[in-house]
């Protein structure tokens, strides 16, 4: 398995699942096509069906009424596959992450499939509301292993 | 008496012929009737005085006065007036009669009300619309001892919406690669013509008014709103700012106003230059869609300059807003407004020459006038089909009254109509944006103190590039007590099904397209499903 | 002739895109052009921070959480929910937040995207339970409000007590 993750790295699919959301980061993610941002230069390329995906790109906190739909794409892309979560809504449930309406994002998901035996390979997190998308792009170089990553935790105590 | 006094003069009138008391307050008159007489009286102001239906809000004042309420908004554009009919229900039986016969447009908020708070309405068909399938039958989400965080077990499996297996059916969505959001269509079909569609949609509600009147005080509702929809957030967050407002009196400054109408212009701009690229996108012209959107990224350059984010701007407060413009930004912003006309205008007029793109649009999905009149459309699709409305003209707001601009209205009614009203206010626009810099007056942009009493009531009405938005508020301790939006798309769907009859499956995208649907905007609150017999599954925006 | 020219009318697309050229920018190769005002993520200086919670108020998604303990109250920053408003930099009273125009976040765990300051908690000299103030925001209320210094080291209950038995010592008399 392992080596079909290094084997995709070369040319991403992407599949565009959209759970909810505002719209701003999917637009966002049209956005990085056209000519100005040119994500087709690492070979992405938007497919139809998740069939042929490898990358899904979940945007918005997922809400009850999406979450089978959800389930059903998720359980069609064929190993191996890697989620990347965008935006606020997608990283941490957003601005909506307790209401009766939504999961609250990519975590509370994670948790129904492990119940229903269903495995992701990879989760990447990509923050901001909307997200620009160049970090988009930012996320795409570090899948293919062009940069390396930059934020890490930090604690500081006060006596 | 203030200077409208003969538009007055026939409200006094209807209050004395009904018998119920009529209460004028500034630009809004407030009729109080009990529900026997809310037919007659509704049926009086939407055929003989021509109002428009905007919207019903369903409340529960139970903790207050110990009653349900209902209140219809209609708005007289010829005399600039909001008109608010508001009915008292009983709170142990909640019955209204329906004015569906009436206003066809009140079909939807209706059952919305009905889900959300419980209301029954006599004298018509009810269905479920919003909540998700599994929701518990008599849980209403909007009555105020339900908390806004109750989650019910969650089952994780789909079900099957159609059981019939006649004519052909084709199904769009909810996942397509035409569409951005998850909405679901079903076209039933006899060799290539449509005879009939039916809409399942709301996966997008995420309770949104039930939060902001829970964990939320008036400033964070703000970000609330402006994220209701992504390409139309800035108006949202606008109109609730200018609903509190109203309804608490307040002075804002006249160059946070001016500020506030130059921001709403650049998202114009920028949405419908958005729309354009789609629907070049779906009629197979891939190059109109990307140079459409490489003339958009100044836009958003703009909008970062001015405000400090690409999108979700977030810079309103209630009582002005956050962020000032000096003398450099205005000289870019006007550099860049002058050379992206000169884009657009170079490259609009080849792309409407190209033959599909011509002949696919002109003389498909056409919506008759008077139609769009009983469904009280909204925005670009009424200007396409000959109703000369538009609320930044006839009810003003912000700075508007500052700036003269034209409103462009065409009468085929088809989908190239729609396209070349967009067309036309994208012009206008760059021309108001350019007026509104040159008079912009010194000042502070954010009022020093400000008080927001409880228990008032504020309306107001804005322009969104898809049609007009409607923000309702009761004011509350710390935080509103009941606040309701109807977005325009809200009262646009139900028109598809007059647009898509009869027409070649071929056209479906592009007209569903054409009225620009957002779906995030309408989606608001619960999803409702009904049960699994064929329905119409109706989208209910309840905000009640 | 007119036919012609009507037929040639959508090539004229190439001579608008021949004029523009190559629009891309490359990024990560090149420098993106971001404006000087756009907002990113936030920095909490923690050797200002008085632990007040004025922040943790006023941030809509909380992405800001005060995680309360027996003896230490921790500021918890969730790089993931935050919505980039800046509402807290308005709020602190001491000025301890910065933005700045960070945007490269992305990672594939998200416990790298907390940040977290911890403040102990003073102690009654009295009782000695802790009460719920740092010891930073002890100094700065002092600074502004000057109380007696007897006073102002007991938790609330302590200084009620004491302050009832200084007013009765002196009304009433009381000796004890």
């Amino acid at each position: 398995m392992s080596k079909a993750l290094e084997r995709i790295k070369r040319s991403i699919w992407v599949f565009h699942l959209n759970t909810g959301s505002c719209n701003a980061c999917d637009i966002e993610i049209l956005d990085a096509l056209t000519p100005y941002h040119d994500a087709e230069r690492f070979g992405v390329k938007l497919v139809a069906t998740p069939r042929h995906a490898d990358v899904l790109l979940l945007t918005g906190p997922i809400t009850l009424e999406s979450l089978p739909k959800v389930i059903n794409a998720i359980e069609a892309t064929p190993r191996p596959r890697i989620i990347i979560a965008l935006g606020s809504c997608g990283s941490g449930g957003g601005i909506w992450h307790d209401t009766y309406s939504t999961i609250g994002g990519v975590n509370g998901l994670l948790k129904i499939l492990k119940e229903r035996g269903v495995e992701v390979d990879a989760v990447y997190y990509v923050p901001g509301c909307p997200i620009r998308p160049e970090a988009l792009l930012y996320a795409v170089a570090l899948i293919k292993g062009i940069v390396s990553k930059k934020r890490e935790a930090k604690m500081h105590k006060v006596e | 008496m203030s200077s409208t006094k003969p538009e007055l003069e026939k409200y006094y009138k209807l209050g004395e012929e009904h018998g119920v008391p009529i209460y004028v307050d500034r630009d809004t008159v407030y009729i109080t009737t009990p529900r026997e007489k809310l037919v007659d009286i509704a049926s009086k102001l939407f055929n003989e005085y021509q109002c428009t239906f905007r919207t019903c809000v369903g409340t529960d004042e139970r903790p207050i006065n110990g009653f349900f309420s209902l209140t219809h908004i209609f708005t007289d554009d010829k005399s600039g007036l909001y008109v608010l009919v508001k009915t008292y229900l009983e709170s142990d039986d909640p019955r209204v009669p329906s004015i569906v016969s009436v206003v066809p447009g009140a079909d939807w908020c209706e059952m919305e009300a009905r889900d959300l708070l419980g209301i029954e309405f006599t004298g018509r068909q009810q269905y479920r619309l919003v909540l998700p399938p599994e929701w518990p039958n008599n849980v209403y989400p909007l009555r105020k001892e339900v908390p806004y965080n109750y989650r019910p077990p969650v089952r994780g499996v789909s079900e099957r919406v159609t059981t019939t297996v006649e004519t052909g059916v084709v199904p769009i969505g909810p996942y397509h690669p035409a569409l951005h959001e998850p909405e679901y269509f079903e076209l039933y079909v006899e060799g290539e013509r449509v005879v009939d569609v039916n809409y399942r949609g709301f996966h997008v509600h995420r309770g949104i008014e039930k939060l902001g009147e829970s964990r939320m005080t008036y400033q964070q509702v703000n970000f609330l709103a402006e994220r209701i929809c992504g390409i139309c957030g800035f108006e949202h967050s606008t109109c609730y700012a200018l609903a509190v407002e109203k309804a608490s009196k307040l002075e804002v400054p006249e160059r946070a106003q001016f500020i506030r109408s130059i921001v709403l212009e650049v998202e114009r701009l920028h949405s419908h230059l958005l729309l354009l690229g789609v629907a070049f996108h779906l009629l197979g012209y891939d190059t109109g869609f990307m140079h459409t959107w490489r003339i958009r990224e100044k836009i958003m350059y703009i909008a970062e300059l001015l405000t400090g984010s690409r999108k979700t701007y977030g810079i309103n407060l209630i009582g002005g807003v956050r962020k000032d413009i000096n003398e450099e930004k205005k000289l870019k912003v006007l550099e860049t407004i002058r050379e992206l006309e000169r884009e657009f205008k170079s490259f609009i007029e080849t792309a409407l020459s190209v033959p599909q793109v011509k002949r696919r649009l002109t003389g498909t999905g056409v919506l008759p006038k008077e139609y769009a009149v009983k469904l009280s459309v909204e925005g670009p699709v009424a200007r396409a089909s000959g109703i000369n409305r538009d609320a930044r003209r006839d009810l003003p707001y912000a700075a508007y009254k500052y700036a003269s601009f034209k409103v462009p209205v065409y009468t085929e009614g088809d989908n190239m109509s729609r396209i070349l009203v967009r067309v036309d206010e994208i012009f206008e626009s760059i021309s108001i944006i350019e007026q509104l810099l040159d008079k912009i007056p010194k000042g502070p942009i954010m009022l020093d103190k400000y008080e927001i009493p409880e228990g008032r009531v504020g309306v107001q009405v804005v322009e969104a590039p898809r049609g007009g938005d409607v923000h309702f508020v009761i004011t509350g301790r710390g935080k509103p007590y009941r606040w309701r939006v109807r977005a325009p798309t809200y009262s646009n769907i139900p028109a598809l099904k007059v647009m898509l009859k009869g027409q070649p499956l071929a056209d479906a995208p592009i007209t569903i397209a054409s009225i620009d649907p957002c779906f995030s905007c309408t989606d608001r609150i619960l999803v409702i499903r009904s049960d699994s017999r064929r329905e119409w599954i109706r989208l209910a925006g309840v905000g009640i | 002739m007119s036919f012609i020219k009507r037929a040639l009318r959508p090539v004229e697309v190439i001579i608008v895109a021949a004029r523009v050229g190559r629009a891309t920018i490359k990024y990560p190769f090149e420098e993106p052009l971001i404006s000087p005002d756009f907002r990113g993520k936030i920095e909490i200086d923690p050797t200002k921070c008085i632990g007040c919670g004025a922040c943790v108020n006023a941030c809509p998604p909380n992405a800001l959480e005060m995680i309360e303990s027996e003896d230490k109250k921790t500021l918890r920053y969730f790089v993931g929910r935050c919505i980039f408003c800046w509402r807290c930099i308005d709020v602190c009273p001491v000025g301890a937040i910065k933005g700045t125009r960070e945007f490269e976040l992305a990672t594939n765990d998200v416990l790298d995207l907390f940040d977290f300051i911890i403040h102990s908690k003073t102690r009654c000299n009295t009782c000695g339970k802790t009460t719920s103030e740092t010891t930073r925001m002890q100094k700065f209320v002092l600074e502004r409000a000057p109380i007696a210094e007897v006073y102002s080291s007991k938790c609330p209950e302590c200084r009620k007590n004491s302050l009832i038995r200084a007013v009765a010592m002196r009304k009433v008399g009381l000796y004890e």
